[in-house]
């Protein structure tokens, strides 16, 4: 018998008044897979991530992570996830040990400091550790986020954005942890508008178009000119 | 690059457009009617006094001209904002140094101590004009109005041009530490009222007199003299706020690292040690915060408030208090609300977090300003004023937190809090917020003073019972509210994202 999907979406809907951001969403996510998250800007994606997050509430439709319902189970659903959100997700006035000694407590982690101290080596942000983020750059806080989501090992590693404002050296510690990730059996999504990065992450995309799935196609079709291509015809 | 007028008019358009909350237009509407309604209520308040008690009114008049002054160099000092829009949305616009300043002296109104007192020397101007010209005394009046309030903005971006190095913030505290000794050193022995009274304001009041009288000489110079100081302060600070907004800045002290502590037991108290810390980071607040610790015991000494009158302390106090942060509390997170909502823990434990770290700063500064207030009040109090004093501490701080966490549930907004001049809200929002706390902490003050009056010891904590009863209504309503997911991801939107 197939293991179950981490991750299942099925008739997403997200309404903000008369406005319906994601419409109809439906996504499954294996244990061990990657999935790339493309689309316009304003296509749902991050939206989609907060619900799929339990970070904002669906409008209609059914969420299960992990074998846990959003709905009936949302506590279940954040312990499972890892979320790197697209702006922010940082407290200004606290510092990267703070968060992680924050996220640690809230998680019921233990011995969680050489896990803590190997990410942030990995990130490169040791040394700014016990700095305040509102000094951040754009691109450190994005790092940090990366290192909060991954922090825990979860079950649905989701990053938004990871790469936008992220040196070279960031981004190969990001590609490592959604390869860790994978092969720890953990189903990663990441929102990204870098389609070589995004290639390069994972093995299959989604292209997101007015809150749906318009397709869903192996990721290593959008790479080149020649995918780049297709991908303009897809988000239309 | 247009001129500062300009500039200005574009960023009150922009401001007015930005107040899209259901009937803030209408509130800032009305409450500029009242305002005037209020100004000629006092101006025929002025004109009705008995003529016997004229001599008072000339007597204190120095006092509270000069209590003005203070309060107009202060209030820029300690409760942020001065800004028409959040300095990081300006960034990308070539906004002039001047229009920063003018636009901060325009907010000046939006402080409900900056009105009340404003009311005050609208009652003494009519009254010391009384059957003279009162738009001569009104002119000086003004003049002198206008010169304090540019006088306080200059402060301010003085001090936050100083705050933007180590050197600066030591200089900036030691003198303060340094005017807080020599107030105390000056009060022994001397009522604050004769001190202010001995202040230059006699002569604006003197100023004031001679204008109604029709002593023009005296009055055009007074007048005078008045508007070229505040064109001098208004020089002055153009060149301090430059000064300041072009200093590079070590962000508050935040690229130095800060001491690691040890994780806290207990999800509830990790969560309130990262508030805590996020209070005090703050420079906007740290400031603020330490100024609401001292000068209002100090001011209470100073005035030598008899055992009756102190229980209505702490309802000035605690509101004050609470504008810090806690009409906004969620605004701490920022936007880390996102990942903190993302991480598994009761979301109510966010709201009570909120509450522990307001609670305890509110009544840290009630307690301050009651016991500095107490230790020149003559004789020793009754059993009654003692247990009122002690129940509007209390209750002053429950009513006032009880307040405060609904406007943050209902009213949130995106506050950046890095800079030292940063808000934790809208000037519009802040000044109905100031409103909507000081009216009822300040009732239940005066009704709990009053029932100390009666010297019945039980009355007090009867009262405190009561409303307390009503404060846990209240509280009740806004954690049912809280617990909806939808009004959560509001909240974490709003703060996150504006």
């Amino acid at each position: 018998m197939p293991a179950p999907p981490v991750l299942l979406a099925s008739g997403l809907v997200v309404q903000f008044g008369a406005v319906r951001a994601v419409g109809g969403f439906d996504l499954s996510v294996g244990a061990g897979s990657s999935v790339a998250l493309v689309g316009r800007n304003g296509a749902g994606k991050s939206t989609t991530m907060r619900v799929l997050a339990g970070v904002l509430p669906p409008s209609a439709g059914s969420v299960q992570v992990a074998g846990h319902d959003a709905a009936t189970d949302p506590a279940g659903v954040r312990a499972a996830v890892g979320y790197c959100p697209d702006v922010g997700g940082l407290i200004p006035r606290a510092t990267p040990w703070e968060h992680l000694q924050l996220a640690a407590r809230l998680r019921g982690m233990r011995h969680w400091h050489p896990r803590a101290h190997a990410l942030l080596e990995r990130f490169e942000l040791s040394e700014a550790a016990d700095r305040l983020t509102a000094s951040f750059s754009h691109g450190m806080s994005r790092r940090l986020s990366v290192v909060l989501a991954a922090f825990h090992e979860p079950r649905l590693l989701l990053l938004d954005e990871p790469f936008d404002g992220v040196d070279p050296h960031g981004t190969d510690a990001t590609l490592e942890v959604v390869a860790e990730a994978r092969t720890a059996g953990a189903a990663v999504l990441v929102s990204t508008h870098l389609l070589e990065l995004a290639v390069r992450a994972c093995d299959e995309a989604v292209v997101l178009r007015g809150g749906r799935v318009v397709a869903a196609a192996p990721a290593a079709e959008l790479a080149g000119a020649e995918g780049a291509q297709r991908y303009r015809a897809l988000i239309g | 690059m247009t001129g500062p007028l300009a500039q200005l008019r574009a960023l009150l358009g922009l401001r007015w457009q930005m107040a899209r909350a259901p009937g803030a237009r209408l509130a800032t509407l009305v409450g500029g009617v009242v305002l005037a309604w209020l100004l000629v209520q006092a101006v025929r308040a002025g004109r009705g006094l008995d003529i016997a008690l004229l001599a008072t009114a000339i007597e204190v008049a120095p006092a509270a001209y000069a209590g003005f002054g203070l309060l107009a160099v202060l209030a820029p000092l300690t409760s942020g904002g001065g800004h028409l829009v959040p300095d990081d949305q300006l960034v990308a616009y070539p906004v002039r140094p001047v229009t920063h300043l003018l636009g901060g002296l325009l907010l000046a109104p939006l402080n409900l101590v900056w009105v009340s007192q404003l009311l005050l020397l609208a009652a003494l101007t009519s009254c010391l004009t009384l059957g003279g010209s009162l738009l001569r005394g009104s002119v000086t009046t003004l003049a002198y109005v206008l010169a304090v309030t540019v006088l306080g903005q200059l402060a301010a971006w003085l001090l936050a041009g100083l705050s933007q190095s180590r050197g600066g913030r030591r200089l900036a505290g030691g003198t303060a530490a340094v005017a807080v000794g020599a107030v105390v050193v000056a009060l022994q022995g001397r009522s604050a009222a004769g001190l202010l009274a001995g202040s230059p304001t006699a002569d604006v009041v003197d100023g004031v007199i001679a204008g109604g009288d029709g002593h023009l000489t005296r009055w055009s110079v007074t007048t005078g003299l008045l508007l070229l100081f505040a064109c001098v302060a208004l020089g002055l600070g153009v060149v301090a706020c430059r000064w300041a907004l072009r200093r590079p800045g070590d962000l508050g002290g935040t690229l130095s690292g800060v001491r690691r502590r040890r994780s806290r037991p207990g999800a509830l108290r990790s969560l309130v040690a990262v508030d805590r810390a996020s209070v005090w980071r703050a420079p906007a607040l740290r400031r603020a915060g330490l100024v609401l610790a001292v000068l209002p015991g100090l001011l209470a000494a100073s005035a030598a408030l008899p055992w009756s009158s102190l229980a209505v302390l702490p309802g000035l106090v605690a509101a004050g208090a609470a504008l810090l942060f806690g009409v906004n509390a969620f605004a701490l997170d920022a936007g880390g609300a996102v990942w903190l909502s993302s991480l598994p823990h009761d979301p109510l434990l966010g709201l009570w977090s909120k509450a522990v770290v307001l609670t305890e700063t509110v009544l840290l500064a009630v307690v301050l300003a009651a016991v500095a207030g107490s230790t020149r009040s003559p004789g020793l109090p009754t059993a009654a004023e003692l247990a009122a004093l002690l129940c509007s501490a209390v209750l002053c701080t429950a009513v006032v937190v009880t307040l405060s966490l609904s406007a943050s549930v209902r009213r949130p907004h995106r506050a950046d809090l890095r800079g030292p001049r940063d808000a934790v809200a809208p000037p519009g929002a802040l000044a109905l917020a100031s409103a909507r706390l000081a009216l009822p902490a300040g009732l239940v003050a005066v009704v709990l003073g009053t029932a100390g009056g009666t010297g019945v010891w039980w009355l007090p904590p009867a009262v405190t019972a009561a409303v307390l009863g009503l404060c846990a209504v209240s509280a009740a309503r806004t954690v049912r509210s809280y617990t909806d997911t939808h009004v959560r991801a509001r909240v974490v939107h709003i703060v996150a994202e504006g």
